[in-house]
């Protein structure tokens, strides 16, 4: 047997290293969301404890956790939605049938994106007071459904792009019209890297922090703003809640682990050919 | 047949009218505010034009902002960059398919959180008595306190740290498939020259990828510019004005402090101006 080099085995203790350093602070988190606060607050961290389901039982007890996520799920859910009505038939527009503005539509909305977040949360703030919108869902929905129309477009783009020319062109042969190549040929064999793109706009809209802080006082607080709130509770920081409120609020964008891990693939394997 | 279509029209115009209206009203209204005295507690308001915006560089914390959002812009792309480059290497030459699956899948996990929950997770981990983080130092020093996030010298980087984690591990990902996709003939071809590893990398691989890897700096240097929910969670803007970066100081500005709507407003219409430009010309670099 060849001996390892001590170079590969230090190059293998560095990756090992930065994925214990990927997961083990969530790991731990979620750790801490089952202990009593007794157990947390140890100047040498415990391992082993007594399991508790209190903090858990405490958050989904809390009527501002529950309003938080019904309004994060309605806001996030909406606005894809919108996303993906407004989203992919543009996109697919804009990948199949090339016109002289086809380049400035991708970089215009690629550059909504440059913008920064403060600067369009201030005056829609004001907006949406004036007409009676302000800590409202439909508020939320509307400045929301900029991200994702712009991203899942972005994203949709490549996707439709992906999709063999021949076979639309044997569906235009076979008599389908522009519409029903959309409905039938493209939208079915993108479909993969479309639900890549719309899960990515939803983890992106779920995550969203700043907006929702800005145009929320307290009928719209999505999730995020009630868990950070939940650790303004003065001195006295109830450790285990806190942790078990930052568990729930990480878990729905974890749920599209595989899915999005899936699209990275594809994008790649798309290149390479 | 395609040519006569009406479905670029209708597919295209109602999308880009919405993004333009949802996109344009804002951004005209931030200019607007922005020349006017609103504040939050009054109702009434005059125009007072170009004052706020005088008054900006007037105003030491506001110049403070800036240099913070720089220096942040800087740790945090570079930082990125470096360890993205790195791991996506160490992954191509030392793991098996099968774990490069498995550690790509670990890498993808920090960034696919919430800003806010990686925010807490790490305000945890730095606690200076209880944390995780701090407890090696605690264990080693018998005891003794380190607290990064109330230290002038280490908040920013305490707070970079965990953007890093966020996006350089995602973005080693990105590397290592990029460098899967490269042809293998010119990495033999260099292996047989006896180039080292590293050189190979330097040398080979990274310059054939020398564009989409800016690609991916650019990606980066636009999302640096969403550092508030970290900021916001760990810091707000301290020790004092050490963490305080320019979407911090405009919303500390509108709603904390005082409530001065329009002075914000200015601070956001230029870091909108200052943006745009610099992405645009940047983007026009890139792609030519």
């Amino acid at each position: 047997m060849k001996p390892i080099r001590p170079s590969r085995l230090i190059a293998k203790a560095v990756l090992a290293l930065a994925g214990f350093l990927a997961v083990f602070p969530l790991a731990w988190t979620a750790l801490n969301a089952l202990k009593n606060n007794v157990d947390i607050i140890t100047r040498v961290p415990k391992v082993v404890f007594t399991p508790t389901l209190a903090n858990i039982s405490y958050i989904l007890g809390r009527d501002s956790v529950l309003t938080g996520l019904y309004n994060s799920a309605v806001a996030c859910g909406a606005a894809v939605l919108i996303g993906i009505v407004l989203g992919l038939p543009a996109a697919y527009a804009v990948a199949r049938y090339p016109n002289r503005f086809a380049g400035d539509i991708q970089f215009f909305v690629l550059s909504l994106r440059f913008l920064p977040p403060v600067a369009v949360a201030i005056p829609l703030m004001v907006i949406w007071l004036q007409i009676g919108l302000y800590d409202t869902l439909p508020a939320l929905i509307v400045t929301y459904s900029l991200l994702t129309i712009s991203v899942i477009m972005w994203l949709a783009i490549p996707a439709f792009q992906g999709v063999p020319k021949e076979i639309e062109e044997a569906a235009f042969v076979d008599g389908y019209g522009a519409y029903s190549v959309f409905w039938r040929i493209a939208l079915p064999v993108a479909a993969r890297s479309l639900i890549g793109a719309i899960a990515f706009s939803f983890v992106l809209v779920w995550n969203e922090f700043l907006i929702a802080l800005m145009l929320s006082s307290s009928n719209a607080k999505t999730l995020p703003i009630v868990a950070s709130e939940l650790s303004q509770q003065g001195m006295n920081v109830p450790w285990g809640i806190l942790n078990a409120s930052v568990v729930l609020l990480s878990l729905p964008p974890l749920l599209f682990l595989g899915v999005l891990s899936g699209f990275l693939n594809s994008v790649f394997r798309q290149k390479k050919s | 047949m395609r040519r006569r279509s009406s479905l670029p029209v209708t597919f295209l115009v109602p999308t880009l009218a919405i993004l333009l209206v949802l996109s344009m009203v804002p951004t005209l209204y931030a200019i607007v505010i922005a020349l006017q005295n609103r504040e939050l507690s009054a109702p009434g308001y005059s125009w007072v034009w170009f004052s706020n915006f005088a008054d900006l560089f007037t105003d030491r914390r506001f110049l403070n902002a800036v240099w913070v959002s720089v220096k942040w812009e800087i740790v945090t792309v570079v930082a990125t960059m470096v360890v993205a480059i790195g791991l996506g290497v160490l992954m191509f030459e030392v793991a098996s398919p099968r774990l490069r699956n498995f550690y790509c899948l670990l890498f993808i996990i920090p960034v696919l959180l919430p800003r806010v929950s990686a925010a807490f997770v790490w305000k945890f981990a730095y606690h200076p008595l209880y944390g995780i983080a701090t407890y090696p130092y605690r264990l080693v020093t018998g005891g003794l306190i380190f607290d990064p996030l109330s230290k002038p010298g280490t908040a920013l980087f305490a707070v970079a740290s965990v953007d890093v984690w966020q996006w350089g591990l995602f973005f080693a990902v990105i590397v290592l498939k990029l460098l899967e996709t490269l042809p293998p003939q010119p990495i033999e071809a260099a292996r047989l020259d006896h180039a080292k590893r590293w050189q190979i990398h330097a040398y080979v691989t990274l310059p054939m990828l020398k564009a989409p890897l800016v690609s991916l700096m650019f990606v980066k240097m636009i999302e640096s510019l969403r550092s508030f929910d970290l900021i916001y969670v760990m810091t707000r803007g301290g020790p004092g004005v050490v963490t305080e970066t320019l979407d911090m100081y405009a919303f500390s500005q509108g709603f904390i402090e005082s409530g001065k709507v329009s002075y914000a407003s200015a601070m956001a219409v230029l870091m909108m101006i200052a943006t745009v430009i610099t992405f645009t010309m940047l983007w026009k670099r890139v792609q030519a």
